[in-house]
């Protein structure tokens, strides 16, 4: 099981890798004059996300082209430049990551906010989801019994004490200001730098379950905290800002489609933490594909016919 | 001839001045900053990148040499087809696959990594040895069984020494390579200088990106001369002359 498990992985990592590199400029199908990209970040949840968007379009005349499978700095920066039109992203992510602001940890500031700062940017956030997809920390649910750890702050005094545990985390939470520097900060503690165990994104879950770390970083959405006895640690100081996801649109596209602020409402409003919980374990633990995870999820709610 | 000397060196003139002002511009804005301010981590990284190398490559050179050896050998001369497609398969494979082929074994870390970039290194190794010992002369060898040499002789005394550049070649091509790809070891947790070049991937910031590739560069470069080093230490004055492979 955890070989087939691990193979899974590496295919869709491989298979997420080919797509990425395949999903070139496609000028010879130009039937439709409604075109638009759609972007996706490295990660299961903007897979399946990604996906649905882009059904959800196609559905409505749109002739979609996909480009997934890139770190957020990078999806960012495609939108501003206007290579993506539109894609998932978190309002704290966006908040701190890209216009270098404080965290917000209420939901519906960090909303208003991000609306706010990206407008100068050229970006437009539509209507915002109730799914929020903030970092946690996890452990392995014996471990953190054993070693009488439930939150930060105890994850903190332990290491404060000269205990040493490892962490396990991708190149993007080890370096981001949100990410395990601000944690240190905020908490007043180190892993150290070859305590820190830097991997693709995903890898960690079973990094951790494995026991190869003893901290690792995760989303509070993935299903794989549960699947394999996970637990977060409860971030006491609320230092993890919200992530909720939205749409966000680069202006010019929105202005050529107007009628996207619309169309897409319903998908913002139908999905939510539990839903997408759910739609993550269909992935990443019944091994079903995004498309048919998407595509089950929109006919299930009306928004497609089947 | 003349000519075509100055051209050359007009042209390295010219790359070096390229490479030269982008140093010094890079510098300038502050790139390589990040090895001052966080050298506990640099050094970390270099160290584990080095050792991954070590390991690997020496590995590949105890195991591919002899492996050559063998199958140039009269008797399993016939096994040779199946050696090399063994190996072959080391290099056709994407590194990435391979890499990633490895840690469903080995899980996550420094094991995976070094055991994907040992495949990796052993065919330019074995395939010059094969090559390297298949193209002395066979009159050499005649000779050398003509004045009663045994085949151990053989070996030692013309085999080895007549194959020693290709060899040496071999374990350049090996390890220069080997250098620029464990920084792939990221992906699978197995650290080194990779570990900042993906940081500078994922973050758009050229100063991580620099200051894990620009290391991993001179280090390939570095690796480059030390086995150069070594090819002269190991290779009769004689033999290097008589031997011109253009690299």
């Amino acid at each position: 099981m955890k070989k087939i498990l691990s193979f899974a992985v590496i295919i869709t990592l491989m298979l997420s890798l080919l797509s990425a590199c395949s999903s070139e400029e496609d000028t010879s199908a130009s039937a439709s004059d409604k075109t638009l990209v759609v972007g996706a970040k490295n990660f299961t949840e903007q897979f399946v996300l990604s996906k649905i968007l882009a059904i959800y379009l196609k559905e409505n005349g749109f002739e979609v082209e996909e480009k997934n499978n890139m770190a957020s700095q990078v999806v960012r920066q495609a939108l501003e430049n206007k290579q993506v039109d539109l894609y998932w992203e978190y309002t704290g992510t966006s908040l701190v990551n890209y216009n270098k602001l404080d965290p917000l940890s209420d939901s519906l500031e960090a909303y208003e906010k991000v609306k706010e700062v990206d407008k100068d940017n050229g970006l437009v956030w539509l209507d915002q989801s109730q799914l929020n997809n903030t970092y946690t920390l996890m452990m392995r649910e014996e471990k953190a019994k054993e070693l009488g750890i439930e939150t930060i702050s105890d994850l903190a005094a332990y290491l404060n004490d000269g205990n040493k545990l490892s962490l396990g985390a991708d190149a993007e939470f080890a370096t981001r200001p949100d990410g395990i520097k601000g944690v240190e900060k905020e908490y007043g503690f180190k892993f150290g730098s070859s305590n820190i165990k830097k991997m693709d994104v995903g890898l960690f879950y079973q990094a951790l379950r494995d026991g190869q770390v003893d901290v690792a970083t995760g989303f509070s959405t993935d299903s794989r905290i549960k699947a394999f006895n996970l637990i977060n640690l409860e971030d006491d100081k609320s230092f993890f800002p919200a992530y909720n996801a939205g749409i966000t649109v680069h202006e010019k596209s929105l202005e050529k489609y107007p009628e996207l602020e619309e169309l897409l409402k319903p998908l913002a409003e139908k999905i939510n933490t539990e839903t997408m919980t759910e739609l993550n374990y269909q992935v990443d633990i019944e091994e079903k594909s995004e498309t048919e995870v998407a595509r089950k999820w929109l006919t299930d709610n009306g928004l497609i016919e089947e | 001839m003349n000519n075509k000397r100055f051209v050359a060196f007009v042209i390295k003139l010219i790359l070096f001045t390229l490479v030269g002002s982008f140093f010094a511009w890079s510098f300038k804005s502050g790139y390589y900053q990040l090895i001052i301010d966080d050298s506990e981590g640099f050094l970390f990284l270099l160290k584990q990148h080095i050792n991954m190398v070590l390991l690997s490559s020496l590995l590949a050179i105890l195991l591919a040499i002899p492996m050559g050896i063998l199958v140039t050998r009269p008797k399993f001369q016939r096994l040779q087809w199946l050696f090399m497609n063994t190996a072959n398969l080391g290099q056709t494979i994407p590194s990435l696959a391979i890499l990633a082929l490895a840690m469903t074994w080995m899980g996550i870390g420094f094991k995976p990594a070094v055991f994907a970039l040992f495949l990796y290194s052993l065919l330019p190794i074995l395939r010059n040895t094969v090559a390297g010992i298949k193209s002395i002369d066979p009159d050499l060898l005649d000779a050398a069984k003509g004045i009663g040499y045994t085949p151990a002789q053989i070996l030692l005394k013309i085999e080895l020494p007549n194959a020693a550049y290709p060899i040496m070649a071999g374990i350049r091509t090996a390890v220069v390579i080997n250098i620029g790809t464990a920084a792939l070891a990221y992906l699978v947790g197995g650290g080194g200088l990779g570990d900042w070049i993906f940081t500078g991937i994922m973050m758009r910031d050229n100063s991580y990106l620099l200051s894990g590739a620009i290391p991993v560069t001179l280090l390939a470069l570095l690796a480059d001369q030390l086995v150069r080093l070594i090819e002269k230490l190991v290779i009769s004055k004689g033999l290097r002359q008589t031997v011109t492979i253009s690299d």
